[in-house]
Formats: C-alpha cells, sequence, structure tokens
C-alpha cells in the first residue's frame, strides 16, 4: 500500500516540480506587511503571528512525504490556527508573479474569514471563499485569475483514471462555483493539493466514503464520531513550541489518512494496526479515537500543561494571570518575590559613561520645570508695554495682545522603568557587549537623565522561573534618591531565567500606581516577547501580557516598551498598540537613544 | 409638556442638517435639555458627534456656538475679555457668555486639548447653579433654560494625561458614539454625497475592514467623515481606487509601507475596471 502510494506521489510530486516558475516566485517576506494588513482588516485574529508555513510543514509532514514520495518537495499549503497564520515561505507555483502574489492575498483573505469550526474541511473552503466572493469584488477578481491558473495547474482531466477524473472534476466544480459540491467522490488515489485552500485539519467527513456518510444505520457511530472531533479540535488548540523543533499537528493523520486511503472505520480500534501506523509515521502516533493514545501522545510531544490544571498559589504576594482561551483572569497564579538587593557595594558611575553623562545633564536641563514668561499674550496678569506702543505707533486696531502671562511648564511626571533580565540578555549584541551590559549601561544614563529633569523615577528589574518565582529586584524605589547604593545595584544586575511579562507589569503597576503625580510612564525594557518554563508562552504570554497593559492604562498609566528584538513587530502591535513601543535596531545604541525617546515620549 | 412639543414649540430652523440616529441618542439629549443638564459626547474621530451637536441645534431651534477647542485655548478665550481701542479698553464677550447670555447651544468640541484652568470655568455652569461668574467685570450670569453647554471628546487619543477630571466628567449626561451599523453608514454616505447604492456599500466595508486594523497596524480607525469625503470625489467622477487612496489611504498613514498595503485592501473591495 504504501509503495503504491509512494510511487503515486512520487510521480504526482515531480509533476509538480516540473510546474514550478522560480523565476516568477514571490517571497512572504517581501508581502508580510500586505498580507498581515489584509488578513487583519478582513477579519483575521490581531494576535496571530504571520509566518512562514514552509519549514514548519516540513517538520510536519516530510518523514511522511519523503516516505510516501521519496522527495523532498514540500506541498505547502497554507493554515491558521490560534497563533500563527502559516503562508508558504516562497509561492512559485503560477507561471506570473502577479498571480503568486495574489495567490498569497487570497489565502490571507480566507485565513481571515471565520465560520463555524464544525464544518467539513470542503464545506469551510467552499463556504469562506463564497463568502469573500460576494463580500469583497476586488478578491472576487483575484479568485477568479487564480482559479482559471490553479485549473491549468492540475492539468488535464482526460489523462486520470475514471475515479480520479470524478473527483477531480468535482474539485473543479467547487473552485468554479464554491459551495456546489457537498462530498466528494472516492476516488482510489488521492487527489493533487489544492493550493487555494487551506491545508485540511481534522478528519472530516468529507474524506470518508459517501455510502457511510450516508449510512443512516451508522447514526450512532457518526454521533460519538462527532465528539471524537471536537476533542482533536480542542487538541489543536494546545499552544505549541515555536521554532523548529518537533512540530506535530493532528491534521497531519489526516494527510496520511487522505493520501494513503485506509479504511478508518476498520482500523480504528485495532491496536497493533495503530502501533503499526504510528511507527511507519516516524514519530507521529494518533488516532481519531482512543484517549489512551492521545495522552500517550501528549507526553511523546511534550506538550505544555493545560493553564487550568494548575491550582492557585496561597502564601506570599500572588497576581492573577490572564486565560486568553477562556477569557478569565485567573486570581494567585503567580507568585511575586520581590528582591531587594541590600548587601551591594556602592559604586559611582562608570569612568565610560562620564562623557554621556555630561551630554544628557547639557541636553535634558532645558526640561527642568520652569517658568516662563509669555510675552504678547492676549491675556495675562501684566502689561506688555512693547506691544501695547508698538499698537499705538502702528495704529493697528486688530492687534490686542497686549499682556504678560506667566505660566508654569510643568512636568509632573513620574517614571517607572522595568527591566527585563531574564537570561535571553546573556546574548552577544557586538564584540564585547551582551545585551544585559546594554541594559545596563541604558539604566545608568537614563537615571542620570532623570535626576536632571527632576522627574521622579523608580527602577526595576525581572526575571521568572515559572509561576512560583517572578523575581522582581528593586533597583530603586520612587523614595529612594539615586545614589552610589543605587548605582551599585544597576552595576550588579545579571541574567537569569525567563521573562513572565504579564506578572511583572502587573506588580510594576501596582507600585507606579500610588504615585499621585498627573503622568505616569510605565517604562518597559526588554529583548523579547513573553516566556517561561510552562504553559507561559506563545499566546498565552502575549495575551496575558497584553492584559496586564489594559489593566494599567485603566488605571490611568501609560505603558511604553523599548525592545531591541528585531522581530518585536510582528507581536508588540497588539500588546502595546500601534504606536507604543519601539524597537532599537542597533542595541548598542539603546544607552544614548532611551534618554532622548524619554524626552520625546514625555514632552 | 412631551419632549416632541418643545422641538416644536421652538422655531423651525431653516436647513435641517441630515443626521441619522442610532438609537435613542436624540431622545436623551431632549430630555437633558428639558431638565437643563450639560451633556458630554464621546467617540472616534468622524463618527458623527459635530453633526449630531447641529442637527439638535436645529431641531431644538437653538443658536449654536462651536468652539473648537486646543492646548493653547485659555478660560478668557471662552468668557470674553478686555480689548483695546483708540478711546480705551471695552469688553468683548467669548463664545461661551455669548451663549449664556442670549441662550443657545455651547459646544465645545475636544474639550480634552483646552487647558487645564478652561474646564473649571464650566463647572458653576454645569451643575445645579448653572451660573457663569465673570471676574473681569465683576458680572454673575444666571443661564437661561435655553443655554445648554455640550462638550465632546475622543477617548482614543493616548495623550500623556488628557482625560477629563472625575469632578468634570461627573456633571454631564454622557453619551457615548461608536461607528454606524453597516446599514446606517451606508444610508448615511448616500444621503450625504449620492453615489449609489453599491459604492456605499463598498465604502462601508471597506472603512469596517480598516477599522479592525485600528491600533495594530494603524493608530485610529477611519471615521464616517473619511468615506463620505472619498465618496464625494467618486460621485464627482473620480475613479473608486484613486478616491480611496486619496481621501482615506493617505489620511490614516504616512508610513508609505503602510498606505500601500493599505491600498491592497482598497484593491480586495473594488475591482479593477
Amino acid at each position: 500500500m504504501e509503495e503504491q502510494v509512494g510511487i503515486a506521489w512520487h510521480k504526482l510530486i515531480n509533476r509538480l516540480a516540473t510546474r514550478r516558475y522560480p523565476d516568477e516566485s514571490v517571497a512572504l517576506s517581501d508581502i508580510s506587511t500586505p498580507v498581515g494588513i489584509l488578513f487583519r482588516a478582513l477579519g483575521g485574529d490581531h494576535g496571530v503571528a504571520i509566518q512562514a508555513g514552509g519549514s514548519i510543514l516540513n517538520h510536519a509532514k516530510r518523514s511522511l512525504l519523503e516516505r510516501l514520495a521519496g522527495s523532498e518537495r514540500k506541498v505547502e499549503l497554507a493554515w491558521v490556527d490560534h497563533q500563527a497564520l502559516q503562508l508558504p515561505a516562497v509561492i512559485d507555483s503560477f507561471p506570473t508573479q502577479r498571480l503568486n502574489n495574489e495567490l498569497y492575498l487570497w489565502l490571507a483573505a480566507l485565513s481571515a474569514t471565520s465560520l463555524p469550526p464544525q464544518q467539513t474541511w470542503l464545506a469551510r473552503n467552499q463556504n469562506a471563499t463564497r463568502l469573500i466572493i460576494q463580500r469583497f469584488p476586488g478578491m472576487a477578481a483575484i479568485y477568479r485569475r487564480l482559479v482559471a491558473a490553479e485549473i491549468l495547474r492540475r492539468g488535464p482531466t482526460s489523462r486520470l483514471p475514471p475515479d480520479e477524473a470524478q473527483q477531480e472534476q468535482a474539485i473543479r466544480d467547487a473552485l468554479h462555483e464554491p459551495g456546489s459540491i457537498s462530498v466528494l467522490p472516492h476516488a482510489r488515489r488521492a487527489h493533487q493539493p489544492i493550493l487555494l485552500w487551506l491545508r485540511p485539519d481534522i478528519l472530516t467527513s468529507a474524506s470518508l466514503p459517501p455510502q457511510k456518510n450516508q449510512d443512516q444505520a451508522s447514526r450512532e457511530s457518526s454521533t460519538t464520531q462527532s465528539d471524537k472531533k471536537r476533542r482533536m479540535a480542542e487538541y489543536t488548540e494546545m499552544p505549541e513550541r515555536k521554532g523548529g523543533l518537533l512540530l506535530f499537528r493532528p491534521e497531519s493523520i489526516f494527510s496520511w489518512s487522505e493520501y494513503a486511503k485506509i479504511e478508518h472505520e476498520a482500523q480504528e480500534n485495532e491496536d497493533e494496526d495503530l502501533a503499526q501506523a504510528a511507527d511507519d509515521l516516524d514519530t507521529i502516533s494518533i488516532t481519531r479515537d482512543s484517549r489512551n493514545i492521545a495522552k500517550k501522545l501528549s507526553m511523546s510531544l511534550d506538550l505544555p500543561k493545560a493553564a487550568s490544571a494548575l491550582p492557585p498559589l496561597n502564601d506570599g504576594k500572588m497576581l492573577p494571570e490572564w486565560d486568553y482561551k477562556t477569557r478569565t483572569l485567573k486570581p494567585d497564579q503567580c507568585r511575586v518575590n520581590t528582591i531587594p538587593l541590600t548587601d551591594v557595594e556602592p559604586c559611582a558611575l562608570p569612568e565610560h559613561l562620564k562623557r554621556d553623562q555630561q551630554r544628557l545633564k547639557r541636553q535634558f536641563g532645558a526640561l527642568q520645570p520652569v517658568r516662563q514668561r509669555l510675552k504678547g499674550q492676549p491675556d495675562g496678569n501684566d502689561i506688555d508695554i512693547d506691544a501695547y506702543i508698538r499698537h499705538i505707533s502702528h495704529q493697528n486696531e486688530t492687534e490686542n495682545r497686549f499682556y504678560i502671562d506667566h505660566r508654569n511648564r510643568e512636568r509632573d511626571l513620574s517614571c517607572l522603568l522595568l527591566a527585563d533580565l531574564s537570561l535571553s540578555t546573556e546574548a552577544w549584541v557586538g564584540d564585547n557587549q551582551r545585551v544585559i551590559d546594554v541594559i545596563r549601561e541604558s539604566l545608568f544614563l537614563f537615571a542620570e537623565t532623570l535626576t536632571t529633569t527632576l522627574d521622579q523615577f523608580a527602577l526595576y528589574g525581572f526575571s521568572s522561573k515559572q509561576r512560583t518565582d517572578v523575581r522582581v529586584h528593586t533597583l530603586k524605589a520612587f523614595d529612594e534618591p539615586y545614589s552610589d547604593i543605587v548605582r551599585g545595584r544597576i552595576n550588579g544586575i545579571s541574567s537569569a531565567y525567563y521573562t513572565r511579562m504579564g506578572a511583572a507589569i502587573r506588580h510594576a503597576t501596582e507600585i507606579l500606581a500610588r504615585q499621585k503625580t498627573r503622568e505616569r510612564l510605565l517604562l518597559l525594557l526588554t529583548d523579547g516577547k513573553p516566556n517561561d518554563a510552562d504553559h507561559y508562552e506563545g499566546r498565552y504570554g502575549i495575551e496575558d501580557t497584553r492584559k496586564a497593559l489594559i489593566e494599567a492604562r485603566q488605571q490611568g498609566l501609560r505603558p511604553f516598551c523599548v525592545t531591541v528584538d528585531q522581530e518585536a513587530h510582528e507581536y508588540l502591535p497588539h500588546i502595546f498598540g500601534k504606536s507604543n513601543f519601539i524597537i532599537i535596531r542597533k542595541p548598542s545604541e539603546l544607552p544614548a537613544r532611551l534618554p532622548l525617546l524619554y524626552a520625546l515620549i514625555t514632552r | 409638556m412631551p419632549i416632541t412639543a418643545i422641538a416644536q414649540n421652538l422655531k423651525a430652523p431653516k436647513v435641517f442638517p441630515s443626521y441619522a440616529p442610532a438609537d435613542d441618542e436624540v431622545m436623551i439629549f431632549e430630555h437633558a435639555y428639558r431638565n437643563c443638564l450639560p451633556v458630554l459626547i464621546k467617540g472616534p474621530t468622524g463618527c458623527g458627534k459635530t453633526r449630531f451637536v447641529e442637527y439638535m441645534a436645529a431641531r431644538l431651534g437653538l443658536a449654536l456656538h462651536t468652539v473648537s477647542c486646543h492646548d493653547d485655548l485659555s478660560a478668557s478665550d471662552l468668557v470674553g475679555r478686555h480689548l483695546v481701542n483708540a478711546s480705551g479698553t471695552y469688553w468683548t464677550d467669548g463664545p461661551l457668555t455669548r451663549a449664556v447670555r442670549h441662550g443657545g447651544i455651547c459646544y465645545l468640541d475636544e474639550v480634552v486639548e483646552a487647558r487645564k484652568d478652561t474646564t473649571v470655568v464650566l463647572h458653576a455652569l454645569s451643575d445645579d447653579r448653572r451660573i457663569l461668574p465673570i471676574d473681569r467685570t465683576g458680572e454673575v450670569l444666571e443661564a437661561p433654560p435655553e443655554f445648554m453647554l455640550v462638550v465632546s471628546y475622543n477617548p482614543g487619543y493616548q495623550h500623556l494625561l488628557k482625560g477629563l477630571k472625575p469632578s468634570t466628567r461627573q456633571r454631564f449626561i454622557s453619551l457615548a458614539f461608536g461607528f454606524p451599523e453597516p446599514a446606517r453608514e451606508i444610508d448615511i454616505v448616500i444621503t450625504e454625497t449620492g453615489v449609489d447604492h453599491t459604492i456605499a456599500k463598498h465604502l462601508v466595508t471597506l472603512a469596517n475592514a480598516l477599522r479592525s486594523t485600528a491600533n495594530h497596524d494603524l493608530e485610529e480607525a477611519p471615521g464616517t467623515r473619511l468615506i463620505v469625503d472619498a465618496a464625494k470625489l467618486i460621485a464627482t467622477g473620480c475613479p473608486p481606487q484613486t478616491a480611496c487612496r486619496a481621501a482615506i489611504v493617505e489620511c490614516l498613514s504616512d508610513e508609505p509601507e503602510i498606505t500601500k498595503a493599505l491600498m491592497v485592501v482598497v484593491n480586495a473591495i473594488f475591482a479593477h475596471s
């Protein structure tokens, strides 16, 4: 069986291979901005990152494809879940760049269209297509061009055996008239992948032989089936590890079943066969039913533990955490340990920063609160004699600004700077500097600046080791003077563990909210996205951080993020909002730029 | 006396500004007017706050004194000041004083933009005293029943500490405005510009698509005003894509990469002819 499929695949893949147009290729990296905006504009979730799915697909399917087709060729189909919209890294399937470009746009639009999850793969793609065509005439025009190109790419049906030709014809009908095909005719071999559609996800009734689908007698079994389907759908929502590690999706088994056309109904209760099949599929082991297997899978894949399984903590200072899946703020999920840093060696400002210090003192002296005397005002406490004489001498009736007004250019502002001290800051950013060194220098110069402007400020650092140990280091509290002891603490910062950003922000919010100034700025200095060594990563960490910032804003604070993570544009707009963060392209410039940035945002 | 009767008793306005009510805001406003209560309207840019006030002024037959607030607007810009001419000094009323003296609606647009001392002037006017003390002249004006104070602001602007003080806020009857429902917005676009239904529908679809990228890709969502402007250009023969670029896309962002991407959204909605 496998060999047959392999040969089929080999042929198919080879056929595909000859139909690529590398000269006309379009890379996702070149059009990720329009794709992202289109995705969000047509209703896509803001928290979903746009990613090249090529490598991921490769990991998920490579063994399978290699095994079946003996080829390294990937079939890259788009896919969206709670974490990311995965699109092919490069599209070169169509003969013109414009068409390849439009395929990206089409896939983004298709992924953005939300439909009830219970629909089958076949129905969902057709219904989403129909919706888009109805609502967006521009996309409809694109779609018509793409369908024509796709059908050309798929080749003539005349060469196919009757059953495949019938199936292929149904696919073409579905492309031409979305919504017209409810069941694909069964064929011995799998059809070519449909580039215009999203990847099949869970096992769907569309792939079952039609006679079984319509069999009234098997109603009982079909109800249990739908129940299982739901369970698997939930399973796909589990946060996944990012990066190139093993990335398994339960839908892969669909590919297997789809292409191999094994009789699932007969096989699914036979553990031996399952084990056999699982072995064949290398690391992949799953079935549509059987809780046992699913449990085994969750262990072998080292998927993060469900957040709901964690009991609340009950000692120490507790903070809540936001679970975006249940949309609840779970109380007492994190324990914050404040580390006062008492026994430090006091130290002076490091010599190499003295010149910067002098410069900043000059630059920022202007921001000191001063009383200003404004001449030629329409109102004021004193008379502007000059203006009056000018008026008399010119006989200019319209000029009537004869007053001098005194105004306080006040800065009633407090700022809390929260620095990320996770282990990732150990990374080197030049020949002789790590991120942590850059952060240390930034803290020094920032403190010097704010001492000049007389704004109230506090400095904190944070790291975390799972939810039981969120460490907040007090470098300088609001009521402390900026002294050699504080400098000693800044000098002594070191990196450790992870970045549980939400908890640190909530803690900082509590401190800053107690300040009585009119303006309160929460400045976050970081080098990456929120993560921790448990379920706190990916979308979960991002959503929790976002929630923590919404809470901070509700308390009247203004959060702002300064990051050196070059990939931050993928997630910071969602967390902080479009205009509340900045990415420093050269980390080594951070110490010099931070004070200027501060001046800009508090102007 | 029923609310409608008030409107009928007052003299009918010459030109009625068109306004499509979203909900019960017209009724609330009339009740507030009847009870001599000031009104605060909050909502994003271009969602129809000013038009609503114009409409209500016309409906109630009141004069409308509009002040667009800016960060240099002081209390005496509202109340009035002494001016000098050849014969000496003389007093001129500001728009607020004028409205209090002669009746009518004083509308302070984007009130949070004004200097802090400005809002304090409003306090005695906006509670049950309804008086306007003028320090410079020693007058204390009592507001007639035909005087109404209306302020508006945009909560979306994230100014460092530009919000209304709770003590100011809690004196007002508050109306929250959002963008109109698609069907209503289509009607608005058609009424304002006379474009055909298809164009109006596409423009509204575009506006809502762009609104869903706000805060992530855009600083602020496009208001109804922007699509009305685009529709006006289309109505006089400008090609839709060009109109959308000039009236909507370029108004929303200055970054070439973003405007280019926004045009992709425009092209997703308007098919090239």
